[in-house]
């Protein structure tokens, strides 16, 4: 929370560039999908956790965070980077969510056929999430900015250090729990990211 | 030793053989020899020991003596044979059953000794190869071990059981945790034995080692046989997967078995739990651990998580635990179409597990065999599954068979079916109806499948308004996917029914499901009748009004447009009148009245054959009225056979209160008929009917009965209108009219007259239960009678007359009337005149009694008083009385008189009081002073009087101008002194004091008796002192001052009275007049 405070200047300083009305009205758009995506991915990660059996779910249960295939967590120098950077790394990411989330509700349908609201929920995501995306770097070609070529992606990283044996129950449990929690960590990012922008234009 | 024990077991076991065959004394001879023999060996071949692993050839071999060495040894079997020995053994053919010599040459003994012994199969040990191991694998996700082994049955040519011994060591320490024995058969050829097992800790959670060794039970072998040596040990080559950790992975297990889980992890496992639950750990090697779950029970969907917490991580694993499919119930093929057939069953138990897990069907037919697969449905109840067939062409056998399986077993359910006796077809579409004529249509419809093969039985449902439901069965050639056509007969003309249908085969199975409904209404016919017709004629008798009943619906065969009315006589047929359909009465005039009269009903489809009915009406004089009163809403008519009535009896009636022409409705009864029952919706409780019965004979109507009657009776609504004709002093005459029909409800059977004293508005007339004593009821069941006398009344008394009618329903309401009887005017002058008379004559009587005797009397009751001018103590001046103000002081000076002039002798005894004493005459001047002469207070003296009251107004009596009588005051205070002393104390005691009394109260109190007070009181005008105070101020006595009475005491009282009259005190007897007044015998005391 301190580090989204403290980035907030350095957007206001960007933001001194004047935005086209049409560009305003996209970003304040994406914006807004972001913000309500960021409350569908509680909801998944709620409704997720929900069918997988306890000790998921209970209080003091914390599985281990396995590398998940193709994406990393949000680094923590996130909030350093200037915001065409950020959001670059955001629209890498959230390409890369749709695959594993369609992973997850692949693995969801053996383990869970019969919980048809949590796979209609992991679809949606994975379409929300590439909708995101694609909004994402739209504001990014808006602004200039090239959504290729960032250095450090979350894509190349996870890629890189990612063995993919085909997981047993379990650890296809954890992994749907990481795949529906970099969801909604991406997603948030992406709005507080996108909220910057807002935040430097006027109301 | 063996050798020696052997051949000491031998002579038991041979005796056992051959005890039939050797005698004893045999016996006990070669016994010797043999025992030579042995000792010869012994010296020779020491621990002689032969074993064989093929008993094919035995290998014997002892220990080398310290005095000889062998160089030879000779057999002596079927033929001798003789070997050269090297070391301190010799493998020799195996010898036949039985004892064999056997010599041993020793060329290096010192006497080159020559040795023989005996040797025999008995003293041969048979001790198999060591087994070989061919293969020994593990198959992990099931944790089942897999040995492979050669039993080198080539080596033994002979058919031999073989029992194998498989031992099976976990970890390092190699714990012994399976040992099982499996027994197999030598065949002459070499084969290689699988055996396998399920571990139930999983092969990834330790080492696993095998061992097998084998024994060898060949019975024509009579030597000693033994299990061979423990094979060298095999362990499961196994390097643990970096990534799993815990064991087994999605494994899928039985509710209620136990599993074991082991977590393979360099650091320490310090928590192991299934769901929530935490379970004890069981150390495996090194680090790893595992955990045992006794009875698991089924599973959740996503599985049981199995999680092992270590410092730094979570491993974990899911289980499935669920149960084997159950048999498929209900397992029913059939088909619909004869193109497919459709196979459903219902799963039966639930099996706990989704997905991959779930129960794979397949439907399997076993003489084509072809085979259709369940797709898997993840359905969330345990509805009905099912499967299709394709029909096959030229076969009409099936045998199903339906397997279920999933990962924890398999199930099966088959069933034989002949295709052609399980038809049961698609619901018939498109339903259709066509006329073919009034009472036949044609049901058309669509039934898709192929059934060229078969026929079909179809079921038509004919459903018609208010009838009851038809249904109709068909046969029909079968078609392939084609429509069908039915005829439908015998329907009712212009009937609306509702049609639908459904089939199935010939050889019924199942019947489909019915169609849609479809409605259809059937083409009209002409009217089956003549309408029912009546006839009336006006009231003038000019006209014929002609009434007919509308045709029912089933008589009308459509809709009725008109009725022509015509009238026929002999001579000529002549139209009438053409009536439109919603009206069913012809007024006609009639120029003859003798003629049939005929009415024709007609539809689209035309006329009705005609009704007829004669317009004359033969009359009848002698008629009654009846009554009649219906039974349950309906009325019995019922009357005797007339064999003149030809035609038919018709019953009509009507309203009998209406003023309309009397025509409601009419019945038609043949004419054998007696009886009949007449019910109607119109019909009404409460209200007459006029019902009359008509024969027909001779072509006319005649009127045979009339009859008023009622379906149900009611009570009178209204009570009769009653007045009061006349009235006496001891009866009244009341008169009353009759109730209206309408309003009495039915026949009237009396009225009901109550009376009894009483005015108006008196609560207690208001009701009239029974059995009141004073209420009087006259029950008049003569309904001609209008009028009622009630006597022996009482003169100027007020009666209340109630009147009621009844019938059979019940009784009417009431009305009532108040009456006042005159006055009996003779008996009141009597009662006056008598009492008159009486008293007159009393009072002449009394008159005359008194003037005869009116000396005695005076002298009795009214003696001469003394005038008290005559006494010198009282100086009264003249006008003391007069009113004057100037009022001299009656002054009582204290004197005692001389002399008493006497004026009547005859009252001398009375005077003689005066020669008392009086007590004031000893104190003279004591409180008597002289008083200014306007001085009006009367004082009275002496003063022992006043210290007597305690009253102080006395006191202060002096100021004021009132005359105030002291002694008549202090009687008022009866709370200040008991009641024993007032007796006793005259001088407070009530009324009046005369002055004599003063001077004999203080003197004589101490020794004078009560009775004696008044004997020396003095003189007492009256006899009763008592009744002075008794009198009220409304008295007469009170209040006349000019009687006599008032005269006592002070001349002046009259203006003072009201201090005479005492308090109301409930406790004296002097305020509950007990004195008697003229007053109170006029009172009208509530006691009285």
């Amino acid at each position: 929370m301190s580090q989204r405070e403290g980035s907030l200047e350095e957007p206001k300083a960007e933001s001194s560039i004047s935005l086209l009305p049409h560009l305003e009205a996209k970003i304040r758009q994406t914006h807004s999908l972001a913000r309500l995506l960021t409350k569908y991915a509680e909801q998944l990660l709620q409704e997720y956790v929900q069918h997988q059996g306890e000790p998921f779910g209970l209080p003091g249960f914390s599985p281990p965070r396995l590398p998940v295939a193709g994406l990393s967590a949000p680094a923590p120098g996130h909030a350093g980077l200037p915001v065409p950077e950020r959001l670059r790394l955001d629209a890498a990411a959230l390409a890369a969510l749709p695959v594993l989330l369609d992973g997850v509700r692949r693995r969801q349908a053996e383990l869970n056929p019969r919980a048809p609201r949590l796979l209609r929920r992991l679809e949606e995501a994975a379409r929300q999430a590439r909708a995101l995306g694609a909004a994402v770097e739209t504001v990014l070609a808006a602004l200039g900015a090239s959504a290729h070529g960032s250095q450090g992606s979350p894509t190349e990283a996870a890629t890189a250090a990612a063995p993919a044996p085909a997981p047993g129950g379990f650890s296809a449990k954890v992994l749907g729990l990481h795949v529906c929690g970099l969801y909604g960590e991406w997603v948030s990012r992406t709005e507080g990211d996108l909220g910057q922008l807002v935040s430097g234009a006027p109301a | 030793m063996m050798s020696i024990y052997l051949f000491w077991r031998q002579p038991s076991q041979m005796v056992d053989r051959k005890r039939m065959r050797t005698s004893n004394f045999r016996w006990l001879l070669s016994k010797f020899v043999l025992l030579y023999l042995m000792v010869q060996v012994t010296g020779a071949l020491r621990d002689l020991k032969c074993t064989t692993n093929n008993l094919k050839v035995w290998d014997c071999s002892w220990k080398a003596g310290f005095e000889s060495v062998i160089d030879e040894v000779c057999v002596e079997d079927r033929s001798y044979s003789c070997h050269q020995v090297e070391k301190t053994n010799i493998k020799i053919p195996a010898l036949p059953p039985g004892d064999h010599i056997m010599t041993a040459k020793s060329s290096h003994s010192p006497a080159n000794s020559l040795s023989k012994f005996i040797l025999n199969e008995k003293n041969v040990s048979f001790i198999p190869d060591t087994p070989e191991i061919l293969n020994f694998s593990a198959d992990f996700p099931t944790s089942t071990l897999f040995l492979e082994w050669n039993d080198k049955g080539s080596a033994f040519p002979y058919h031999v059981n073989v029992t194998w011994e498989i031992k099976i060591l976990r970890t390092e320490r190699r714990e012994l945790i399976k040992l099982e024995t499996y027994n197999t058969n030598l065949s002459g050829k070499d084969r290689v034995h699988q055996w396998s097992w399920a571990s139930d800790l999983p092969l990834e959670c330790a080492t696993h080692y095998v061992s097998i060794r084998c024994y060898i039970d060949y019975l024509h072998f009579s030597g000693h046989k033994e299990w061979s040596d423990w094979s060298q040990m095999k362990k499961i080559p196994w390097s643990p997967n970096s990534q799993t950790k815990v064991f087994p992975q999605d494994k899928v297990v039985l509710v209620g078995s136990d599993i074991i889980f082991c977590c393979i992890s360099q650091s320490k496992v310090l928590v192991a739990q299934i769901g929530s639950t935490l379970c004890p750990l069981i150390h495996l090697d090194e680090k790893n651990v595992a955990i045992k779950i006794r009875n698991i029970s089924v599973s959740e969907n996503s599985g049981t998580n199995v999680i092992f917490t270590t410092d730094d991580n979570v491993y974990g694993t899911v289980i499935f635990a669920g149960y084997p499919p159950d048999i498929p119930q209900k397992l029913n093929c059939e088909t619909h179409d004869l193109k497919e057939i459709v196979c459903t069953w219902n799963p039966g138990r639930p099996t706990g597990l989704v997905g991959p897990r779930n129960t794979n069907y397949t439907l399997f037919e076993s003489f084509s065999k072809k085979y259709v697969t369940f797709k898997r449905a993840e359905t969330f109840t345990n509805e009905s599954y099912q499967l299709f067939f394709q029909i096959l062409p030229d076969q009409e056998i099936y045998n199903f068979t339906l397997h279920a399986q999933n990962p924890l077993g398999k199930s099966e359910s088959a069933q034989l079916v002949n295709i052609m006796e399980r038809v049961s077809p698609h619901t018939p579409t498109s339903l259709k109806v066509k006329d073919i004529n009034s009472t036949a249509v044609i049901l058309s419809w669509h039934l898709p499948g192929n059934f060229a093969q078969i026929n079909l039985l179809c079921q038509i449902e004919i459903n018609k308004a208010n009838s009851k439901q038809e249904l109709q069965n068909a046969t029909i050639k079968g078609v392939k996917n084609a429509d069908y056509l039915i005829d439908v007969n015998k329907l009712n003309p212009y009937t609306k029914y509702t049609f639908r249908i459904r089939c199935s085969a010939e050889t019924f199975w199942k019947w489909s499901k019915w169609s849609n409904e479809k409605q259809h209404l059937t083409k009209e016919a002409i009217p089956s009748k003549g309408p029912d017709i009546w006839r009336e004629w006006s009231s003038d008798g000019r006209n014929l009004v002609i009434y007919w009943k509308p045709l029912s619906i089933s008589d009308a065969n459509g809709k009725i447009l008109s009725y022509n009315v015509s009238c026929s006589s002999h001579e000529e047929t002549q139209f009438l009148s053409e009536v439109l359909d919603p009206q069913h009465k012809a007024e006609l005039p009639l120029s003859k009245r003798d003629c049939i009269i005929s009415v024709v009903a007609k539809n689209s489809a035309g006329s009705s054959p005609p009704s007829k009915i004669p317009t004359i009406e033969i009359p009848n004089d002698d008629l009654k009225v009846e009554e009649v009163v219906g039974i349950g809403k309906k009325i019995l008519l019922s009357w005797h056979h007339n064999p003149n009535m030809t035609c038919d009896y018709v019953i009509k009636w009507c309203n009998s209160s209406r003023s309309e022409h009397c025509l409601m409705d009419w019945k038609k009864v043949s004419s054998n008929s007696t009886e009949t029952i007449i019910e109607s919706d119109q019909f009404r409780s409460g209200i007459r009917y006029h019902f009359f019965l008509y024969g027909c004979r001779n072509q006319g109507y005649q009127l045979l009965r009339s009859i008023i009657g009622y379906i149900e009776e009611l009570a009178p609504i209204v009570a009769p209108n009653f007045t009061v004709e006349d009235t006496s002093s001891d009866s009244i005459l009341v008169k009353w009219e009759d109730i209206p029909v309408e309003e009495l409800r039915g026949f009237l059977r009396g009225y009901l007259f109550y009376f009894q004293k009483g005015e108006k508005d008196t609560s207690k007339m208001r009701g009239l239960e029974p059995g009141r004593s004073d209420i009087k009821i006259k029950n008049i069941t003569d309904i001609s009678q209008k009028t009622l006398r009630i006597a022996d009344l009482q003169g100027k008394t007020s009666y209340r007359l109630v009147l009621q009618a009844y019938t059979d329903g019940g009784v009417g309401p009431k009305k009532s009337m108040f009456v006042v009887t005159k006055e009996n005017s003779v008996g009141l002058i009597i009662a006056i005149l008598i009492p008159v008379a009486v008293a007159v004559i009393v009072g002449v009587v009394t008159s005359i009694l008194c003037y005869r005797k009116r000396e005695w009397i005076k002298e009795t009751f009214y003696p001469d008083i003394p005038n008290p001018e005559n006494c010198k103590a009282l100086q009264f001046q003249k006008s003391v009385c007069e009113g004057s103000n100037a009022l001299k002081t009656l002054e009582m000076n204290p004197c005692t008189p001389n002399n008493v002039e006497v004026l009547e002798t005859r009252a001398a005894p009375k005077i003689e009081d005066t020669e008392i004493i009086s007590p004031v005459a000893e104190r003279p001047e004591e409180g008597c002073n002289t008083e200014p002469e306007n001085h009006v207070v009367v004082s009275y003296c002496p003063p022992i009087i006043e210290e007597e009251i305690p009253n102080p107004v006395v006191d202060e009596a002096g100021g004021t101008s009132q005359v105030i009588y002291i002694d008549v005051q202090s009687m008022y205070q009866p709370q200040a002194k008991p009641e024993e002393e007032q007796d006793i104390d005259p001088v407070v005691g009530p009324g009046y004091k005369p002055q004599m009394r003063l001077p004999i109260n203080s003197t004589l109190e101490e020794t004078a008796a009560e009775d004696d007070i008044d004997k020396t009181a003095g003189y007492r005008p009256q006899a009763n002192v008592n009744t002075w105070n008794l009198v009220s101020p409304d008295s007469p006595r009170s209040t006349d001052s000019n009687s006599e009475v008032v005269s006592f005491g002070s001349p002046c009282s009259i203006n003072s009275r009201q201090f005479l009259i005492p308090p109301k005190d409930e406790d004296s007897p002097k305020s509950n007049g007990a004195g008697w007044s003229f007053t109170n015998f006029f009172q009208n005391k509530p006691n009285d």
